[in-house]
């Protein structure tokens, strides 16, 4: 679940074919969990994970700061709303959106190195 | 010898205190604090007659005899006593009194009066300033006043000193108690967290553990969401102490039918639209009670259930 050395988000976009909808800087990854509940991550996701998910609602932001997670992917095309885009922004949590389904990132993400 | 177990002896435990302070003030006070100033005294050429009358109205029993401010001895009422008695009552002071008497200097300190009076076995000292000028007469009685009215204005510091400390104290303790408190409705999804963030923010500025303080927010984030999705509405309550967080959740039904179920983790009730919202993994309650130090629920058919969870924040400090 967590690397040794931390990835720099920047080099994944591509690779995850992600869209950044909030501002990406220099936000490190030290692994990933995949859960569409939220009471899972709040379990289970250790402090510094991307966390992937379909879930947009305002709670994934609670959530993910709630547990010192850096950034969001959201996958299979969906966008949380704007105003919910803003407030991570204000939270400082990267929000990021791909097409790929969470199984395709997950393949990517670990082809990649991230465990 | 202890100088003041003479003066002050007593029993019981308050008595015992009282000593030590005045052991202290025994050191402290002078015998120019504790003697009678500007002594009553008489010359060398006045007669044993005048003393005597000088006793019976100031109630005396010695008076130094001095010529020019300087103390030439001293008449006690041995001495008068015996003047009546050999008849010579109307002779001279200088020739009956006491010449020379041991004197006490006005600097010295209490405890060393007192060691004189234990010494000399005498009922008074008169006192000379540093330049042998007669300055006061002093008594066994003068030294045990003179320390009762200091014990007694010590005391009375001391219980204001205390009322002050008291009062800052409470006030301290006070602007350390924080208290976030928010209704929650039923369904209302989008106010979800707002307990926890304000707690959150309050745990950081008082420096407490990252981990602590995501274990407080996942209580109360866990205890609101489980307001909104599964009753009609209620109340949380974050008080935030010096030591702990204590989050209570109080909502008014309808209540869990069965608790122990409700907290087996996977066990959920939740509706399609708290699923959808990724909700309903059942793992809210089971989360609550491994982030708690102390966890409380009650929870009765119809009328409601009252959640109590407590993190404490010494421990945590302790590790961090
Ligand atoms: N305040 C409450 N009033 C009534 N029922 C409750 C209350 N809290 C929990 N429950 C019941 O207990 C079950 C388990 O709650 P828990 O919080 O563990 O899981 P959940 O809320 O269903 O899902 P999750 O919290 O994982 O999103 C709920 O599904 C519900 O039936
Ligand atoms: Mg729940």
């Amino acid at each position: 679940m967590n690397t040794q050395t931390p990835i720099k988000l920047k080099t994944l976009l591509p690779l995850l074919q992600a869209e950044p909808l909030t501002d990406t800087d220099d936000a490190n990854l030290t692994g990933c969990y995949i859960s569409d509940l939220l009471s899972d991550v709040l379990a289970y996701a250790r402090p510094g994970v991307l966390w992937v998910t379909i879930q947009t609602h305002r709670n994934v932001v609670s959530v993910a700061a709630m547990k010192d997670v850096p950034a969001v992917l959201i996958t299979c095309g969906r966008k949380p709303d704007p105003q919910i885009v803003m407030e991570a922004q204000e939270e400082g949590l990267v929000l990021l959106s791909t097409k790929l389904t969470t199984y395709e990132a997950a393949g990517k993400l670990w082809e990649a190195g991230i465990r | 010898m202890n100088p003041t177990s003479s003066l002050l002896a007593g029993s019981g435990t308050t008595e015992k205190r009282r000593i030590s302070v005045a052991q202290v003030l025994v050191y402290e006070l002078r015998v120019r604090d504790a003697m009678t100033k500007e002594p009553v005294t008489a010359g060398p050429t006045d007669t044993m007659r005048t003393i005597q009358h000088l006793m019976k109205t100031h109630r005396f029993s010695g008076v130094p005899i001095t010529q020019n401010g300087c103390l030439l001895g001293i008449v006690t009422i041995e001495d008068i006593i015996n003047a009546l008695d050999k008849g010579h009552i109307n002779e001279p002071t200088e020739r009956w009194m006491a010449r020379d008497p041991v004197t006490l200097r006005d600097h010295y300190s209490l405890v060393r009066a007192v060691a004189e009076f234990d010494r000399y076995g005498f009922g008074r000292f008169p006192v000379v300033d540093g330049s042998d000028k007669l300055v006061g007469i002093i008594t066994r009685g003068d030294i045990t006043d003179c320390l009762v009215h200091h014990l007694e204005r010590r005391a009375e510091e001391a219980v204001a000193h205390e009322a002050v400390l008291m009062a800052e104290r409470a006030a301290d303790e006070k602007a350390r108690r924080v208290v976030v408190r928010t209704q929650i409705k039923s369904g209302d999804f989008d106010s979800a967290g707002k307990v926890s963030q304000r707690m959150r923010q309050v745990l950081r500025e008082r420096g407490i553990d990252p981990d602590v303080r995501r274990r407080a927010a996942i209580i109360a984030y866990e205890a609101e969401t489980n307001i909104i999705i599964h009753t009609i509405g209620g109340q949380i309550t974050a008080t935030i102490l010096p030591d702990k967080v204590v989050i209570d959740a109080i909502d008014e039904g309808p209540g869990i039918e069965n608790v122990d179920l409700a907290l087996r983790e996977g066990w959920s009730t939740a509706g399609p639209l708290a699923r959808e919202l990724g909700f309903g993994a059942g793992m809210g309650l089971p989360n609550i009670k491994r982030c708690s130090d102390v966890f409380e629920i009650k929870s009765e058919m119809g009328r409601g259930t009252h959640l109590h969870a407590e993190v404490m924040l010494e421990k945590a400090r302790m590790v961090a």
